[in-house]
């Protein structure tokens, strides 16, 4: 068949397709069909299963919150995936408490992703409630006035606008909070 | 200029038969070197602000996350994909012995692409950014590029189905794959997406993005090698078997692999290990390909003293087997747990997409330009330089992430060092960088420079 398509444009076409489509349909559309957790919302009442909670959707301020991160490129930089790494788990964990692990049901109502790809600066997967509002007020007026070494860009027009400045922090509280994962509920508002 | 080609191109009609338009090369030609010089300048900024991160920091248009996108696009869509195009169209009608099916539509498919280009650069430095990775640009400009994609391969196709000869040469394999798979690979990563959710978006993401690679620029800028390295050194391809192995190898395998962007991340551990598995068998195709275009130059090695494109596109051979060779061995677990998502990974980046396909496209250019114009090679000198300066700031480049991107991986696993402390330690690699990249720049400048002083310079006959 393969021999073919070396004089049939028609043949080397069909093929192309044939060989692509076997691999591209087996790793993208049949795997939410074999593995549920993909599609279904995190929800756990059992301690003796991990860490408990359950997963919200966003509120329409929240949403616009991620907007702005969209629109800013925040994603570039930061990642939002504790992988199974014992270094993702302690490092971005909190008072000697680890970070659980991201599995597929916390981000089910999650468009675009914001898995990344490059972690110029820290993941934010379990940020939500780590700073109070004044931290990152602060923090997003000059990174380096709280972290001497920053390289992340200032973004003094969302600061300076209450309405955006709002709207991004709501939605950065939430990251990582459906996994109710903090002892006694020490989250910074 | 009687060669021993393929037999393909060989049998037939006399070399000069035909006499090529090429107008829709000349489109391509210029605006490809165009954007490669603008995006140019945007690059260096980037890299500049990871050294002095407050360089225009206070306008919203201008930080990183505003001119990352705009780099990334550009060079990929308005520099790389337009060169490579230009120079498809430049080969296919010359292997199908015929002239290209419309050229009308071909001028057309040039400015639309100009038009996608420049709604690209308003809208991402406005923020409008869709979010996705390589899938950033707004709605109606992915629509356009599905239109203009479609304007091309109407045409390619249809030139390929007119085609004097009967068997066809692996560069015409090449260009197909690539027009099939992009059309669908990029309907995936711009439409299929917004269907989907989290992990399983995600997933479909990670398709495109690893295959906007590995189908999009990997075939054509392959097709474009294995044109111009028999045609540039005057010697034929050593195997045609060989490069049936590595065509059809590619079309099977790639398609598989993008969810190693995941390793250790919340998808399927499964899913996972049969990326893995996929990503080694890439070795068979890369192999199959770079053995065949190394030992097609056996004998012919001292030709490189004299032809620049010989030079980008051997070098390119070689990057493209370093840069192949690092992804299988990133995508085991091993490795991922240290280099992913550290800057080793724009390092193997820019030596795909710079090191071996734009040093394909960059050789074409060299090829194609002065014929098509009619022109004599403004100056082979500046051409020579050109090469040094991508090679030597490439290298750089490449170099210092591999090994910074090593280094920040051993010290997140650290988790005594403090993530900041791994941000400053990185200083050295980024100021190494920039100085790589102003030298990547200034080749960029002789190389854009010595085209357009080709294309607007004097009328020469030889040339042709």
């Amino acid at each position: 068949m393969l021999r073919k398509a070396d004089t049939s444009a028609v043949w080397a076409i069909v093929a192309s397709l044939v060989l692509f489509f076997i691999g591209g349909l087996l790793t993208t559309v049949v795997p939410p069909m074999v593995d549920k957790s993909w599609g279904k919302p995190f929800a756990n009442s059992d301690p003796a299963k991990g860490p408990t909670g359950h997963l919200a959707k966003l509120n329409e301020q929240q949403l616009q919150g991620r907007a702005i991160y969209v629109r800013e490129g925040c994603w570039y930089c930061h990642t939002q995936q504790i992988r199974t790494l014992l270094a993702d788990t302690k490092r971005y964990g909190w008072k000697g408490v680890d970070a659980p692990i991201s599995t597929p049901d916390e981000f089910v109502y999650d468009t675009p992703h914001m898995f990344g790809t490059k972690r110029t600066g820290p993941d934010l997967a379990r940020i939500g409630g780590r700073y109070d509002t004044q931290w990152h007020r602060t923090h997003f007026r000059n990174p380096r006035d709280l972290v001497k070494g920053s390289i992340m860009p200032a973004f003094p027009w969302i600061v300076n606008d209450p309405k955006e400045f709002t709207a991004l922090v709501a939605y950065m509280q939430t990251l990582g909070r459906a996994k109710d994962w903090r002892p006694a509920n020490d989250y910074e508002k | 200029m009687q060669e021993q080609f393929s037999r393909a191109e060989s049998g037939g009609a006399a070399p000069g038969a035909i006499i090529h338009e090429d107008t829709t090369v000349k489109w391509f030609v210029v605006s490809s070197i165009s954007y490669f010089f603008i995006v140019g300048i945007i690059a260096l900024v980037i890299a500049a602000k990871f050294v002095w991160p407050d360089l225009m920091g206070t306008t919203s248009w201008l930080t990183y996350g505003r001119l990352r996108p705009l780099h990334v696009n550009g060079m990929l869509f308005g520099w790389l994909l337009a060169a490579d195009m230009g120079l498809t169209f430049y080969i296919v009608p010359r292997l199908c012995a015929v002239k290209i099916w419309s050229e009308k539509l071909g001028v057309a498919t040039g400015i639309l692409w100009n038009i996608i280009i420049l709604s690209a650069v308003v809208s991402l430095l406005l923020g409008r950014n869709k979010g996705f990775e390589y899938g950033e640009l707004e709605m109606f400009i992915s629509v356009l590029v599905v239109v203009a994609w479609l304007m091309f391969t109407a045409n390619i196709l249809m030139t390929i189905f007119q085609r004097k000869y009967q068997a066809m040469y692996v560069s015409i394999w090449y260009f197909m794959g690539c027009l099939l798979w992009t059309a669908f690979v990029y309907l995936t990563g711009n439409f299929a997406t917004l269907l989907a959710t989290g992990v399983n978006q995600a997933n479909l993401n990670w398709m495109y993005v690893h295959n906007a690679v590995g189908l999009i620029f990997t075939p054509v800028g392959l097709g474009i090698a294995y044109y111009f390295i028999p045609r540039s050194s005057n010697t034929p391809l050593f195997s045609h078997k060989l490069s049936m192995v590595g065509f059809w190898s590619l079309a099977f395998v790639y398609v598989w692999t993008g969810a190693h962007h995941m390793l250790h991340g919340p998808i399927s551990q499964w899913l996972q290990t049969i990326a893995i598995a996929f990503s080694l068998m890439l070795l068979v195709p890369v192999w199959a390909v770079v053995y065949n275009l190394i030992i097609t130059m056996k004998g012919q090695w001292h030709q490189l003293r004299d032809k620049v494109e010989l030079k980008f596109l051997m070098s390119g051979v070689v990057f493209y087997l370093l840069t192949c060779f690092q992804g299988p061995m990133h995508s085991l677990r091993t490795v991922n747990a240290i280099v992913s998502k550290t800057d080793w990974i724009p390092g193997h980046a820019h030596m795909a997409v710079l090191g071996a396909f734009s040093f394909f496209a960059i050789a074409g250019t060299y090829y194609a330009a002065p014929r098509v114009f009619g022109k004599l090679l403004h100056s082979v000198p500046l051409a020579n330089w050109s090469y040094w300066m991508i090679m030597i700031g490439g290298l750089g480049f490449f170099t210092t992430l591999w090994l910074g991107g090593f280094w920040q991986g051993w010290q997140w696993n650290n988790v005594s060092i403090p993530f900041i402390d791994t941000v400053v330690a990185l200083k050295p690699i980024w100021t190494v960088r920039f100085i790589s990249g102003v030298m990547i720049f200034v080749g960029i400048v002789m190389f854009a420079y010595n085209i357009m002083a080709t294309v607007l310079g004097p009328e020469t006959e030889a040339a042709a």
